[in-house]
This record gives structure tokens, sequence and C-alpha cells, in this order.
């Protein structure tokens, strides 16, 4: 068993400020890293989006001919939303194994480091959302006091997002190819949910098995407040905020006994 | 006050896997779950029992693989024990790998930043020290471009300042002081020991001796993951420096060129008679027949004394009494005499060799080939039993009972 005991020189106040230290440093340096290595910087976590952007709407506008109304605010927010949780998986996916030298360091919480990862994921979500509000402007959605439910919804994905990043970080200690196998099951679920279609496009006797995903449920909360202006399915919602309280501890567990052996298998 | 440290029979098992385990979900699923199993269990550490106050410093000794990396890891928390219990008072600094968490594209500045909080400190805390961190680095001008244009030694200077500023209460220090210039080391140790005075623990590893005699206050011994002496560091690191001696020695003279042999060696006692065992304090002489090949110059013989484990209690040669040896071809004789054998009770061994000028090259060494006991009756752990009386003087002050 080992025992460490902080004396009262450090009381709880000082350990909270330090947390909030610690991740926002990190997450900066992960900023600044992204910005000093490419002439485009942050540009780059809008121009992917973009891209994407406007291959659907060649594809599903002119080409299959999806009827969704203001298609380039639902796809973008869709892409928006998948890409912060995909992206931020795919990299805490590889936290354990590429961070050697912060997990022998005495007394560091590893457990942060999932957290700083989504939320660097967040920021970039945070830096493109007013490209996403433009969008919304040109399609003539003017906002409405649902959008006050934003940081509701982003929560929970954060939670969500976190909650799956601690067991996959710990699986790829074991496993090495845990993220290349992610990698494809990831763009798998990019299919599967509704980015470029809608819900309603879903043969109803899927519709029960669809709604299984809590990513569908959290999808379509962020359209209904952000497109529709109106307040999302409460029922909904709420059990979306039970599935996340549940999942986080189970992962945070999981993570938490497997971290034992980090140092030794890495 | 509270132990820094202590560490209550502390053991650490490691598994050892099938060459091929799965390292892959895919290999997994193909071969099954059976090679995920370990083959084979071994402790890396067991036993493992220690304390250390704060402002004290201890010392860990062993060779490569015996475990003193295992117990840094164990002790800071970074890996835990499968027996025993470590506990840790206050907040943990470490030398280990320093530099490791600096990334090369960020500068100086901002890579003292992530570091010193990485290693606990707040972001207000470093503030406050960052001119005294780049300070005591001397990188004052360079501390604004990217460490990747730093030199080694640049970096583990930077690295070296952050880690010394954290204010540990209890400190790693993992065989760091190959690190850059001799001044730049100095002014390493004497902080270190300014830490020490202002109450910090020290846990330090190194392999050299002197510097475990000089600054710690215990040292400890780890073979094969186990203590083998625990206590004052001076006599410990001296049986350790012996015994990394007699390894290297009887490695180095595995074979003999034999031009001068020993044909055999006779212990008699003060009498003049044959023994094979004596008590304390006796007086012994060691006959050393030899026959030599070819005439020898500036030969030198030399004479040890050790127990069953191969510690050398007792060690002298020809050329350290000034003795110029030369030999014609044919048979003779040496004489060690010994005046007094001042030591414990136990088996030894005498050893034997005949080495040529300056110990170039090993005409003939016998190891462990001569025993003999010494008689004891004290109830003492000791070394040494030298002749001794205690006398007791009565204090004024203090009232004597009886």
């Amino acid at each position: 068993m080992f025992l460490h005991i902080t004396q009262a020189r450090s009381p709880h106040k000082r350990q909270l400020i330090y947390y909030r230290d610690l991740i926002r440093e990190l997450v900066v340096r992960d900023l600044k890293l992204l910005y000093k290595r490419s002439v485009l910087g942050i540009g780059w976590t809008l121009i992917s989006p973009l891209l994407q952007l406007a291959v659907f709407a060649f594809v599903f506008r002119s080409v299959l001919q999806v009827k969704i109304p203001q298609y380039a605010s639902f796809a973008f927010s869709g892409l928006l939303i998948w890409t912060w949780t995909q992206s931020a998986l795919f990299q805490a996916t590889g936290l354990i194994t590429s961070n050697r030298a912060l997990i022998r360091q005495p007394g560091f919480p590893i457990a942060a480091l999932p957290i700083i990862t989504v939320t660097t994921g967040l920021i970039h979500f945070l830096l493109a959302l007013p490209v996403l509000l433009i969008f919304l402007a040109i399609d003539g959605i003017s906002w409405s006091a649902s959008i006050l439910l934003l940081p509701i919804l982003l929560a929970f994905q954060f939670i969500l997002t976190v909650s799956f990043a601690y067991p996959l970080a710990a699986l790829n200690v074991t496993f090495r190819d845990t993220q290349h196998t992610l990698g494809v099951l990831l763009q798998l679920m990019f299919y599967l949910l509704p980015i470029f279609y809608s819900v309603e496009q879903v043969p109803s006797s899927l519709q029960l098995v669809y709604h299984i995903n809590p990513m569908v449920i959290l999808l379509e909360a962020y359209r209904t407040i952000l497109i529709q202006g109106k307040f999302p399915d409460w029922p909904l919602l709420l059990l979306l905020g039970v599935i996340s309280g549940l999942l986080l501890p189970i992962g945070y567990r999981i993570f938490k006994r497997q971290s034992q052996r980090f140092v030794e298998e890495i | 006050m509270h132990y820094a440290i202590t560490a209550q029979t502390v053991g650490k098992r490691y598994n050892r896997y099938h060459a091929d385990r799965p390292r892959t979900i895919m290999e997994t699923a193909l071969w099954g779950h059976r090679r995920m199993k370990p083959i084979e269990q071994f402790w890396a550490l067991r036993e493992v029992s220690f304390a250390v106050m704060p402002g004290q410093m201890l010392g860990i000794l062993g060779h490569n693989g015996a475990g003193k990396s295992t117990l840094l890891q164990v002790l800071s928390g970074v890996v835990h024990p499968d027996e025993g219990n470590v506990q840790v008072r206050g907040r943990m600094g470490a030398l280990l790998d320093l530099g490791a968490s600096f990334h090369p594209d960020l500068t100086g500045r901002e890579n003292v930043f992530v570091s010193a909080i990485v290693a606990g400190l707040t972001r207000r805390e470093v503030e406050r020290r960052f001119d005294a961190i780049v300070e005591f680095a001397e990188l004052h001008p360079f501390i604004n471009n990217p460490v990747r244009t730093y030199s080694t030694g640049m970096l583990m200077r930077l690295a070296f300042a952050v880690a010394i500023h954290t204010d540990p209460d209890v400190l790693f220090v993992d065989e760091f002081l190959s690190v850059g210039d001799l001044a730049f080391q100095a002014k390493c140790l004497s902080r270190i020991a300014q830490l020490k005075a202002n109450g910090c623990a020290v846990v330090l590893i190194s392999h050299n001796v002197e510097q475990i005699q000089q600054l710690c206050d215990q040292a400890l011994w780890l073979e094969q993951g186990q203590v083998r002496a625990y206590g004052e560091p001076n006599g410990i690191a001296n049986q350790f420096a012996d015994r990394m001696a007699v390894k290297n020695q009887m490695q180095a003279f595995r074979t003999y060129s034999k031009q001068v042999e020993i044909r055999t060696v006779r212990l008699w006692d003060a009498q003049g008679k044959p023994l094979s065992m004596i008590h304390s304090g006796d007086a012994m002489t060691i006959e050393l027949d030899y026959v030599s090949h070819h005439p020898c110059d500036n030969v030198i013989f030399s004479c040890s004394i050790s127990d069953e484990a191969g510690q050398i209690y007792c060690n002298t040669n020809t050329e350290a009494s000034s003795l110029s040896i030369s030999l014609d071809p044919g048979t003779g004789q040496t004489r060690l005499h010994l005046a007094r054998l001042d030591l414990p009770g136990g088996s030894y061994h005498v050893n034997v060799g005949i080495f040529a000028a300056e110990w170039s090259i090993a005409y003939d060494y016998q190891w462990q080939a001569y025993p003999f006991q010494v008689h004891w009756t004290p109830n003492e752990q000791t070394f040494l039993y030298p002749p001794r009386q205690w006398e007791i003087i009565p204090s004024p002050s203090v009232k004597q009972i009886l």
C-alpha cells in the first residue's frame, strides 16, 4: 500500500487551484504546440470541417438530393460536435503510452490527462463556434432563449467523452493497437450518427435501437436548441445526464485500477 | 516529529511474460487469452524496511539490477508495492528523468512553467520562483529561445533548477551527478544540502561510495532486491566498495600465469603450532610455500582475510610495506605475522596471491582456500573486537540507583 500524506500547508483550496493551473497549463501547451507547428495553426481546426462540409453539400444536396432544410447549419453543427468527441477519444487513447515522462513524475495526477485532452478539444469546438453561428445567420435562423442550454449540453458531452477516454487510454497500454482499431471504429460511427442525414430518415423499426447511442440523443438535443430554437426533449436530456453520471465513475474506476501498472508496462 | 518516509516490509513483484505475449487486440483474438498470463513471477524487491526523518539523507547502494530504481519508484508512488506499506509525508520532488517533460518547440520560459506545474507548483508559485530558477540555471540570455536550441548541459541545468525549486519535503535523486560541469555539480550538491538543512528528506541513489559517505546519514545496500545492510553509511559504503573490488578482482584474474605457484599455506599460532581455531585477539602467522619457475623481480605477495560471504576484513601486501622482492627459480617461503586478530567469532578464510611488478600479472591466486574459525563468547554485533575496558565515572549530578 502506498500512502501519501499531504501536509497542512497544502489544504484543499490549494489543491483545487493546483488542478486548475495544471489543466490550464497543459491545455495551453497543446494549443501552443499546434499553433507553432503550422503556419495556419488554430485555423486547421476550422479548415477540416469546412472542407468536409463542402463535400457534403456537393454529395447530399446535388448528387443524392437529401431534403433537409438549412442543410449547411445542419451538417456543420453535426460535424463540429462529432469532431470534438472523435478527435478527443482518438488522442486520449494514446495518452499514457506517449507521456512516459508525466506518468513517471512522482505525485502527478495521471487521471488529469484525459481531462486535458477533452478540454483541448472543447477549446477547438468553441473557437469554431462563431463560424457555426455565421452559418445559422445565413440560413436565417434567429437565436432564442434555448441557446442558453448550450453549456449544459457541452458539459454532458464533456463528461461522456471523458468517461470513454479513461478506459480507452488504459486499454491502449495493454493492447498497443487500440488506437488504430479505435480509428476505424470512430470512422464507422461517423456514418452511424445523424451527422449528414437526419434521425427521421432512420426506419421506424430501428428507431429504438438507434437511440441507444447517447451520441444520437446528444446530437439531436444540440440541433433542437441551435437550429429549431426550441427546448429539447426534457426526459431524454435527463436520461443523458443519468447515463453520463453513471459512465464517468465506471470509466474512472477502470482507469484508476489499471493505472497502478502503467509505469511497468510502458 | 514524524518520519518523512517509512517503508515497512515492502515488496514488489514483477511478471515475466511469454516471449510472444500478444501486444495487440488482433493477436489476442487469434491466439486466445492463454499467452496473456505471466509465465513466471519474481520479486524485484522483498522485505525492504527503513525510515527517514525530515532533514535526513538516505543513500542507496547496489549493483545494477539490485532493485534501486524500483525502490525509488515505489517510494515515489508511481509503482505500487505488492507487499508492505510505504508512507510519504509532504510534497515530493524528484531528480529522476531530468528534462523528460520538456518540449523542444517551446521556449525555456514556457518549459519552466509546464515542468514546474507538472512537478507540483501552482502558477503563482512558479511566477514567484521564476527569476530564481533562471538565475540558478545561468540561462538568462537564452530563456526565450526554444529549448531545441539548447545544449544538453543547458537542458540539464534548466531541468535541475526547476526540480530543485519546487520546495519538496521529500526529494528522490537517481544518480544525477554525471550531469553538467564540475562547478555546476558542486552548486547542485550545495543546494541539496541546503534543502536538507531546511528539513527536506532526501533519498539518493549513487554508485559513488564517497558521495554516500560524505552526504548521507544512513545507507541501504540492496542486493537482489533485498536489504544486505542498512545503517551507518561509512561502514556500509566501505563494505560495498570492498565487495565491488573483490568481484572485479575475481573477474580480472580468472586465469593465472603460474610462473610462480602457491604450493601450500599453513596457519600457525603464537606457540608455533598449526591452528584451525583461534580466540579473538590471538596472534596468527600465515606461512606460504611457493615455487618459482623463472627469475622474477619486484614480486608482490598479497594476503587477505575474508568471511564466508566474501567480505574482506583485512588486506595487506608486500608492496604496501615497500618491500622489493626478487625470486630465483626454486622453492621458497614467505611468512606474514599478525600480532593480533581482533575479529568477532565466525568462519573465515585466508586468501593469498602472488603478483608481478605493479600488479600487471597474477602469477597465482587462491581465494577462500584456507579456512579457520574464530572462537567468540561476547554477545555483540561487531566487525572488530579490540581489547576493551569500560570505565564508569560517577557524575555528581546523577543520583545512582543502588
